[in-house]
């Protein structure tokens, strides 16, 4: 993982910059000293550039992330071997300390770190941040929740992505951390948004498959009559894995949205990726 | 004309200070760890206050379109605290190589003890370690000596004067300060410390190498306002633009840049930032007007 890191590195950013980064490596993996590990973890600022960054396609997990990001993921991961104590001291002590970009880097660390029993509360206390990059590094593209939450955890982060319009289909293992309380509670918050004439993302409706009871039978059926075709494809998405007999009746207006998803062409992902699409077409004009 | 004020304590200043700064044309402040009025019984009150020197302060003064940057130290009161000292100088190797943050400061002595001179001769070795500057804060009371003294004690660490900025000068300290080789700021801050009309006079005597002008505005009665206003005066008093602007932007910017985490780069396109564009109708139009009221009485006594 570090030489991938240190390799995207290379090809990317100042050759001063990847030689300062691994001779602080190989001099922390020879003998790890807190304070130099503090030095270089904060310094990666004076060496790298600042508005520097991978292009989106560089690398499936990398693809995209700022060079301070990347520099510090990899010194992140000289941490691992450093036995149980000094690692959770460590790893607070900066978190405790980081600025925005540094809680970004330690969040986005997350999945290749040891111990994840000592670090799971600091993740669940990031998502209570307003701050969107630092919600964001948690919550998207992040294996760590879905492999370390509790089910209120994993409901809080989901239930919070939705309102702050985050992009679901990112959030890594949705398809599989499904359940009932999060149903229902998605269930009640487009109840609260109708009734004030507000929407709720159709992206939402994923985490009800397979909880279909009358209450959501009657959502589903509500938003299969939508104007707004996104969320008829949420509902034909919801019905055409439906074992529970409820959305039988839906089949029939659904016809050509159900025909897009026999063919593969439509799936939560392509729903999320076209969604996110739109609003970013939005917000550059 | 822009503004670098290289001392002032927003967390203790109010949104209204920052839109009048904005549009008087301050671009870029240094925020001190300094201070905060009573002394601090934990080293977690110092860690929540150095989070917010690199965390909300900065963010709240971007919204004005100002660039925030700080220093990061002990302050020589807080200084005597011995235990609470220790654990302070543990906490600051996370802070000091920072992005955004321009030195180690405000350091130096305030009674001139034993337990000042200690915790001053550390800061300055971890100054060394990180390769930053120093920000020095003279004492009020036997400013003299406590001056001579601070400078003595950095160059015995083998502190290079060209890294230091000596703060609070007056005309009984300026002299010994340039010619050692340091940079020699001064404070206009009401009352207590130097009217600017006194540094017109300094100006007129030593020129504009190695001087700075600040505010080190903070919870007294200070003014944010007080670099722009005294280079309106200067420029009353027929000092060249040129040599107001070496005092008021250039100098301090030269100074605390050799930490390499701050260059005009960081606010180049910023220029002219519009507060109107971040405070719609009538706010901006209060700011606008406070900073007329306010220039147009720019003695600070």
């Amino acid at each position: 993982m570090r030489e991938k890191i240190l390799n995207l590195l290379s090809e990317n950013a100042s050759p001063d910059a990847v030689a300062w980064l691994r001779e602080t490596i190989s001099s922390q993996e020879a003998a790890f000293e807190k304070r130099p590990f503090y030095y270089a973890f904060s310094g990666v600022s004076r060496h790298f550039d600042k508005a520097g960054r991978l292009p989106a396609d560089a690398d499936e997990v990398f693809g995209g992330w700022d060079q301070y990001r990347l520099a510090r993921v990899a010194l992140l991961l000289l941490l691992a071997p450093q036995g149980k104590e000094v690692f959770v001291e460590t790893f607070h002590a900066i978190l405790n300390t980081a600025d925005l970009r540094e809680q970004v880097a330690l969040f986005s660390a997350l999945p290749w770190l040891p111990h994840p029993e000592d670090i799971r509360e600091a993740a669940v206390d990031g998502l209570r941040s307003n701050i969107v990059d630092i919600y964001d590094s948690i919550a998207l593209d992040n294996a760590f929740p879905a492999r370390h939450f509790s089910d209120d955890a994993w409901n809080q982060m989901v239930l919070k992505a939705i309102f702050i319009t985050r992009p679901l289909h990112r959030i890594v293992g949705i398809a599989d951390r499904k359940n009932q309380r999060l149903a229902e509670a998605i269930s009640d918050l487009a109840h609260e948004r109708w009734a004030a004439g507000r929407t709720i993302t159709p992206e939402a409706w994923q985490n009800c498959e397979g909880f279909i009871n009358e209450r959501l039978a009657h959502d589903i059926t509500r938003i299969s009559e939508s104007e707004i075709p996104d969320d008829r494809a949420a509902a034909a998405l919801v019905t055409s894995t439906d074992r529970s007999g409820k959305l039988e009746n839906l089949r029939d207006s659904l016809v050509a949205e159900l025909s897009h998803i026999q063919s593969g062409a439509l799936t939560w992902k392509s729903l999320g990726q076209s969604m996110e699409e739109k609003l970013v077409r939005k917000s550059l004009t | 004309m822009r503004f670098f004020d290289s001392h002032v304590h927003m967390v203790s200043r109010t949104t209204d200070d920052y839109q009048r700064m904005a549009a008087a044309g301050v671009t870029a402040i240094i925020e001190p760890s300094f201070w905060q009025g009573q002394p601090r019984t934990e080293v977690g009150t110092f860690k929540d206050y150095f989070n917010s020197l690199i965390g909300f302060e900065r963010f709240r003064a971007s919204q004005f379109g100002i660039k925030h940057y700080c220093t990061i130290g002990l302050n020589p009161k807080e200084a005597n605290n011995e235990k609470l000292a220790e654990a302070v100088l543990e906490l600051m190797p996370l802070y000091i190589c920072k992005e955004g943050v321009v030195g180690i400061g405000e350091i130096g002595f305030d009674d001139q003890t034993k337990a000042e001179e200690k915790y001053l001769i550390k800061q300055a070795e971890l100054a060394l370690e990180a390769d930053l500057p120093i920000q020095i804060h003279t004492p009020h009371r036997d400013k003299k000596k406590g001056t001579i003294r601070t400078m003595d004690v950095l160059e015995d660490v083998g502190i290079d004067p060209s890294k230091v900025i000596i703060d609070h000068n007056n005309e009984e300290t300026v002299k010994e300060v340039l010619d050692r080789g340091y940079w020699s700021a001064f404070t206009i801050y009401p009352h207590t410390k130097l009217g600017n009309e006194r540094m017109v006079e300094l100006m007129l005597e030593y020129g504009a190498e190695q001087i700075v002008v600040d505010s080190a505005a903070d919870w007294g009665i200070s003014d944010p306002l007080a670099v722009p206003k005294t280079a309106a005066l200067m420029k009353d008093r027929g000092i060249s633009l040129e040599k107001i602007e070496q005092v008021t932007y250039h100098n301090p910017l030269a100074a605390y840049g050799q930490s390499g985490q701050v260059s005009e780069a960081d606010w180049a396109g910023s220029e002219g930032i519009d507060p109107t564009a971040l405070f719609e109708g009538n706010t901006l139009l209060r700011g606008g007007m406070d900073v007329e009221t306010a220039m147009s009485q720019y003695l600070i006594e």
